[in-house]
């Protein structure tokens, strides 16, 4: 889980980083209560990258000038999300701007140090200037000062930034974060140091450990669209790749299988859209039959509201549980949509004969599902009345659904 | 590595749901498990396993354990393996997937210095067909024979097994790795392993393409395997982003609010091709290229 910014600097001010004085606001009506004198920076909260650039920051000097700004900011999505909060900060001026990051290297299987003497925003120079520090043993702060020398700090700065990235490793193994980085650390005339911007990502896995983190998880899930996806709760997830073009839709209990099945389609010449996947209700865990009925019920909805999908592909591997509460919720699913369509086609006939010639007749969604691993079938009446094959063959099954995408 | 029918296995959570499930369906297909371990549930009885509240009561009730199966909460997992080490089991398998990454990095320097077999996390474990089962691998995907097979993915691995079977080629064990970022044993070590293992003839790597895969796995298979080997790489085809494991390239990601464009699947690809390997794009290719390895005898 991303924390947003100020969430990410009321750890840092925890721990000791400095942070300007700032003050959340989740309504404009707030701005005339802020505590912070001018002038001020009003930061649009949210999670995507580059909001500097998407005018989602704005430097005001009074409170009719920060009202206004405040409204704009609101307003403005950034990648699409707009913010709930907006955070109001005293100015700064930096003299020098740093950039720092633990984070965890999974090649090395150890933490690892990074610096930059340029940070901020301009990031082909910040990345030129990376420095990197292993964590091999046990943490000292001496790794500290190795990275900070290495950045080319001389003077005061070695010790009020190599304490810094102390307190920042401090923070990513007492929380279980997968990356903390400050960007910018502002350097003021005196060598003080400053934490202008920050980003903590927390591991999903460790949050059940961290209470006070756990419920910035839920404030924070509020945000996002799945309201309803708590991490115990098999809520299928949108495989993280998407073809506008495509004309399949494959629903899996892997990711491996799911890889699979797209990159076999992909090969022979079909072009899957898009790909659902339940693979929590069914791998990790040992659910009960409901959950994995209730996960493939709501992947099957997601799935039929994708525009222009022709055929979807199921493809489930699994144990005699997993395979047959699949096939009875595929069962239950595929005798609703039946019944819906029988009903729509039953009112149709009684409106007027003129109505239906208007609408195009779209196809039915074509079905081909093969769930291997136990004793299942599909009810008879299911597979001669309605568009679903059920194929056991890998092979078979792609090339069924390859070629009823390509049927006109 | 000897995995033989009269090892003798521990499981640590044998009482919660997945532990139990599975600890019953092992014991019915002949897998020794000799104790179960529920602080709490010490005395009591599960399958006819007698249950102990500590690993050490265990061993000293039954003796030298030689693997231990672990299925508790990923956030307990660290503290039931560490019981395990200290007490001195050498063959850890952890099922239980999504253990907070530097719980492992923390497990796995404890693991090197002592020597300790670690498989996963989020392993769905071993199984030599007909023979020993250690974990959650579903064993009616597998025949057996002489094809060893390592995978990431258990349900890949299945397809693979699905294929094999078809063309009457058994195999001699499936061992999954796990499919976390961050996992004990990898395939180099279990490359080497089944290098060694009597029974097996030929070996198949099954790695998927959303992990990193690294070329310099297939010189490390070219240079140190002397077993005709076999790799899958499921996935090359899919337009997915790949998760990168080194700092500097998910910090990179992370400042850039892009991903870097590389054409891995292209040099992944080529670095199989210089050595010589053989890469098979799908399941059903598997027992295609073995039939030919098994010709040129």
């Amino acid at each position: 889980m991303d924390l947003l910014e100020y969430q990410a600097k009321e750890l840092f001010s925890k721990v000791g980083i400095p942070i300007l004085p700032s003050q959340p606001i989740a309504d404009t009506r707030q701005i005339k209560k802020l505590q912070i004198p001018y002038p001020v920076v009003l930061k649009s909260q949210v999670h995507a990258g580059g909001r500097g650039k998407a005018g989602g920051i704005r430097f005001v000097e009074n409170t009719i000038d920060a009202i206004a700004a405040a409204q704009y900011i609101f307003n403005l999505p950034i990648l699409g999300e707009y913010p709930n909060v907006i955070l109001a900060e005293a100015r700064y001026n930096a003299r020098e701007e740093f950039f720092l990051a633990v984070v965890l290297d999974y090649q090395l299987k150890l933490p690892v140090l990074l610096g930059s003497a340029k940070g901020g925003t301009e990031v082909d120079l910040l990345l030129e200037n990376m420095q990197k520090v292993v964590v091999e043993e046990e943490f000292s702060p001496f790794y500290a000062r190795r990275l900070v020398t290495k950045m080319g700090l001389r003077g005061k700065l070695i010790q009020s930034v190599s304490t810094i990235v102390e307190k920042m490793y401090r923070l990513f193994v007492e929380k279980d974060l997968d990356i903390i980085e400050i960007n910018p650390l502002g350097v003021g005339a005196d060598s003080e140091v400053m934490a202008l911007d920050g980003k903590i990502t927390i591991n999903d896995n460790a949050l059940v450990r961290h209470p006070d983190l756990y419920s910035l998880y839920q404030e924070n899930s509020n945000f996002s669209q799945d309201s309803q996806s708590l991490p115990s709760l098999p809520s299928p997830q949108w495989l993280d790749c998407q073809d506008e073009s495509g004309n399949i839709g494959i629903l899996s209990n892997s990711l491996g299988l799911a890889l699979v099945t797209w990159d076999l389609i992909a090969r022979d010449g079909g072009s899957p859209k898009c790909c659902l996947l339940i693979d929590r209700a069914t791998e990790s865990e040992l659910l009960p039959h409901y959950y994995i009925a209730r996960g493939l019920n709501l992947a099957l909805e997601k799935l039929i509201e994708v525009r222009d999908l022709k055929v979807v592909i199921v493809n489930i591997l699994g144990n005699e549980e997993i395979t047959q509460s699949a096939t009875s919720a595929i069962a239950d699913y595929l005798e609703l949509l039946q019944k819906k369509a029988a009903a729509k086609k039953l009112s149709t006939d009684e409106e007027s004969e003129q109505e239906t010639h208007l609408i195009p007749a779209t196809p039915p969604l074509q079905w081909v599902i093969r769930i291997v691993g136990g004793q299942t079938d599909l009810p008879e009446a299911i597979l001669t009345e309605m568009p679903v094959r059920w194929i056991e063959d890998l092979e078979e099954a792609i090339g069924a659904t390859i070629s009823l995408a390509k049927l006109e | 590595m000897n995995w033989n029918p009269s090892s003798k296995i521990i499981v640590q959570g044998i009482t919660n749901t997945l532990g139990s499930y599975y600890t019953n369906r092992m014991k019915a297909y002949g897998t020794n498990i000799v104790a179960g371990i529920c602080a709490g549930k010490g005395g009591q009885h599960l399958f006819d396993i007698p249950i102990f509240d500590l690993v050490e009561e265990a061993i000293a009730e039954v003796g030298e354990v030689e693997t231990s199966i672990i299925f508790v909460a990923p956030d307990r997992a660290l503290d039931a393996a560490l019981e395990a080490i200290a007490a001195e089991i050498k063959q850890i398998i952890l099922v239980s997937a999504g253990i907070p990454p530097l719980d492992m990095v923390r497990l796995l320097k404890v693991a090197q210095a002592t020597n300790t077999l670690i498989l996963g996390c989020g392993s769905a474990g071993i199984l030599i067909p007909e023979k020993i089962w250690l974990g959650t691998i579903e064993p009616h995907f597998y025949t057996p024979g002489k094809v060893g097979l390592i995978s990431r993915s258990n349900s890949v691995c299945y397809e693979v097994a699905l294929a094999l079977n078809k063309a009457q080629l058994g195999q001699s064990i499936a061992v999954i790795l796990g499919k976390q970022r961050i996992i004990g044993s990898s395939f180099e070590q279990w490359l080497e392993i089944l290098d060694r293992d009597n029974n097996t003839e030929i070996i198949v790597a099954i790695e998927h393409s959303n992990s990193h895969i690294s070329p310099s796995l297939a010189d490390f298979i070219a240079k140190k395997i002397q077993k005709p080997t076999i790799t899958y790489l499921a996935g090359l085809a899919v337009p997915i982003e790949r998760n990168f494991i080194d700092a500097l390239s998910i910090i990179t990601a992370q400042v850039s609010y892009s991903v870097p464009a590389t054409n891995q699947e292209q040099k992944t690809i080529s670095a199989w091709q210089k050595v010589g390997l053989k890469l098979a794009d799908r399941p059903s290719q598997v027992p295609k290229l073995i039939k030919e390895v098994f010709s040129s005898f």
